[in-house]
């Protein structure tokens, strides 16, 4: 089913809570480069699809493909391994460690021995100097030795999207990284994930319109768990069923 | 690039010169104390692995474990057994205390780990239960309530040869123990592999986000966690020359949690302040007031009134800010 090019593909996937069908026949694919947007009012499935591809739920029918790779019942732990990571919409950091600890943990689980217990976790130089890159990356250098509950919440959830890229990952999926955060704030982090759109692939779940025009070549708009449209910037805006949906949702 | 975070990493370090003056204290104090506090401090020398050993699976992964009395009463009967019926010697005795340990961790673990939260809880004190009942009932096996009682060969190193009967032999022994346990535990700590702990611990579900197989290494810490308490129950059997079902009673689920609570979670070291304190207050307000354990808890909800993280979290929190 799934070709050569396509970095992550769902075919057909079902996704039912119950009588609830979230997901509903959803056929995505991405290919590797490309930065794709979802959108999509609430309870369209946004989320939902995120955690089918990331194995924190299993399908109820239909499979998914990472790299012409069957991944669909693989535990989240072995779907991160593969190269594919997240970010969270509500975040899910660790309070009590520090901002470079935290991304030192993703960092170091690409480590060949990453449970040694003998070394100094501080001694491994190659891990530090990576940890250090990422700090660097998204701008939270100088914040590095903050308590990540200390951090205001904008940077968290940079912190977020820093420790989904310590894994080194080659398809990154952002959950809403925009959300409630300030408008300074929001510049700062489409900032970060524009610098990233140019090493990987992307899929973003946006409410922020802005965000998405800017940032995506395709955008796929999800509705009552079903895929409505998809197409560039422009042709998504001209869409009357979005316009539908999108007023509909105001009304 | 010379990134060194370690003054900072995890937070919940435990600060050098506090483990230095009290071990250098328990070094001293173990000349000048008299014979009957000796003993008593010798206890709180062995409790205070338990209580470390605890604090690695409830402090460093947040599992709480009521099981852990199988584990120290197994590391008792390792050496009970092995002395009795295999007549090793006291230093390999314990090494089979290690190894039940050892075992027993990993059968409670493989089971029990799968499972978070109350569930956890639940399904070790069924554990805890089910080996007490067990240690009780075959009398014929583990002498039940009366126990067993041992005769301890003398351990010879190199050319000394030392007894554990005498007090101050035993003293020294215990504090050895005691000392390399916490070299090893916070080495640990400090590892790649303490740091993901404390990753489990902060949020379970993240680090599986992260890459790791997060049962694995809860079950590693629960594995360590179970040996070091098991060392701890053959180093009491060697203490008291003796073992019986009271070993696996739920004194030695309870305890642990206790100590890491007032001590400090998380901090391995924390929990020695928990364990003299609790052994002081038992040792002497026991004495004169019989329903001392209703002090006991009053004094258990103020200090953690004061501080959630125990008196040890609490100092280094002052400390950071």
């Amino acid at each position: 089913m799934a070709s050569g090019n396509k970095l992550l593909e769902t075919v057909s996937v079902t996704m039912c809570f119950g009588g609830l069908t979230a997901l509903d026949q959803v056929t995505y694919s991405i290919q590797e480069g490309e930065v794709r947007g979802i959108i999509g009012p609430n309870g369209a499935g946004k989320t939902t699809l995120f955690n089918v591809i990331t194995g924190e739920l299993k399908p109820t029918s239909g499979k998914i493909f990472l790299r012409g790779k069957d991944i669909t019942r693989f535990t989240p732990h072995i779907i991160c391994q593969e190269g594919l990571s997240r970010t969270f919409q509500l975040t899910f950091i660790f309070p009590e460690m520090t901002v470079y600890d935290s991304i030192w943990v993703g960092v170091n689980s690409r480590a060949r021995r990453p449970w040694n217990p003998i070394i100094l976790a501080h001694h491994a130089a190659d891990i530090s100097q990576k940890t250090q890159e990422i700090c660097h990356l998204v701008g939270l250098e100088e914040k590095r030795n903050e308590l990540a509950s200390n951090l205001s919440y904008g940077d968290q959830k940079i912190l977020e999207i820093a420790m989904a890229l310590s894994t080194q990952p080659s398809i990154l999926l952002l959950d809403e990284p925009t959300q409630g955060v300030s408008p300074k704030e929001a510049d700062d982090i489409s900032e970060v994930i524009e610098k990233l759109s140019k090493k990987m692939t992307i899929i973003l779940i946006e409410h922020s319109m802005d965000v998405v025009l800017r940032l995506c070549h395709i955008i796929t708009v999800l509705n009552e768990g079903r895929v409505v449209a998809e197409g560039s910037p422009d042709e998504i805006r001209k869409n009357e069923e979005v316009q539908r949906i999108y007023l509909g949702e105001i009304s | 690039m010379d990134i060194r975070s370690e003054n900072v990493a995890g937070r919940r370090e435990t600060p050098t010169y506090f483990v230095i003056i009290f071990l250098l204290l328990l070094v001293l104090m173990g000349m000048v104390l008299p014979k009957g506090a000796r003993s008593l401090v010798t206890h709180m020398m062995i409790f205070c692995i338990l209580a470390m050993g605890y604090d690695v699976c409830f402090g460093l992964t947040n599992q709480c474990s009521l099981g852990h009395a199988v584990f120290f009463g197994g590391g008792a009967y390792g050496v009970v057994f092995s002395i009795l019926h295999l007549k090793v010697g006291v230093l390999p005795s314990i090494f089979f205390s290690l190894g039940a340990g050892f075992i027993l961790a990993v059968i409670v673990g493989l089971i029990s780990v799968r499972l978070t939260e109350a569930y956890f809880v639940i399904i070790t004190a069924i554990f805890f239960a089910v080996f007490h009942l067990l240690a009780m009932d075959l009398t014929w096996l583990t002498g039940g309530d009366d126990g067993l009682s041992l005769k301890l060969p003398s351990v010879s190193l190199g050319s000394v040869t030392l007894s554990l009967y005498h007090p101050m032999v035993n003293y020294y022994f215990v504090l050895t123990f005691l000392a390399i346990s916490y070299l090893i535990l916070n080495r640990m700590a400090r590892s790649p592999m303490g740091k993901i702990f404390v990753s489990i611990r902060e949020n379970e579900k993240r680090v599986q986000f992260l890459g790791y197989n997060v049962f694995r290494y809860k079950l590693m810490a629960f594995i360590v966690s179970g040996v070091f308490s098991a060392l701890s129950g053959g180093l009491y059997a060697l203490t008291l020359r003796y073992g019986s079902a009271d070993f696996f009673s739920f004194h030695w689920s309870i305890m642990p949690i206790v100590w890491c609570l007032i001590g400090g979670l998380g901090t391995l070291a924390g929990p020695w302040i928990g364990v003299v304190i609790m052994s002081l207050f038992q040792y002497y307000v026991s004495a004169w007031w019989t329903y001392y354990l209703i002090l006991f808890g009053i004094i258990i909800l103020l200090i953690l009134r004061i501080s959630r993280k125990g008196i040890l979290g609490y100092v280094i929190s002052r400390r950071l800010n």
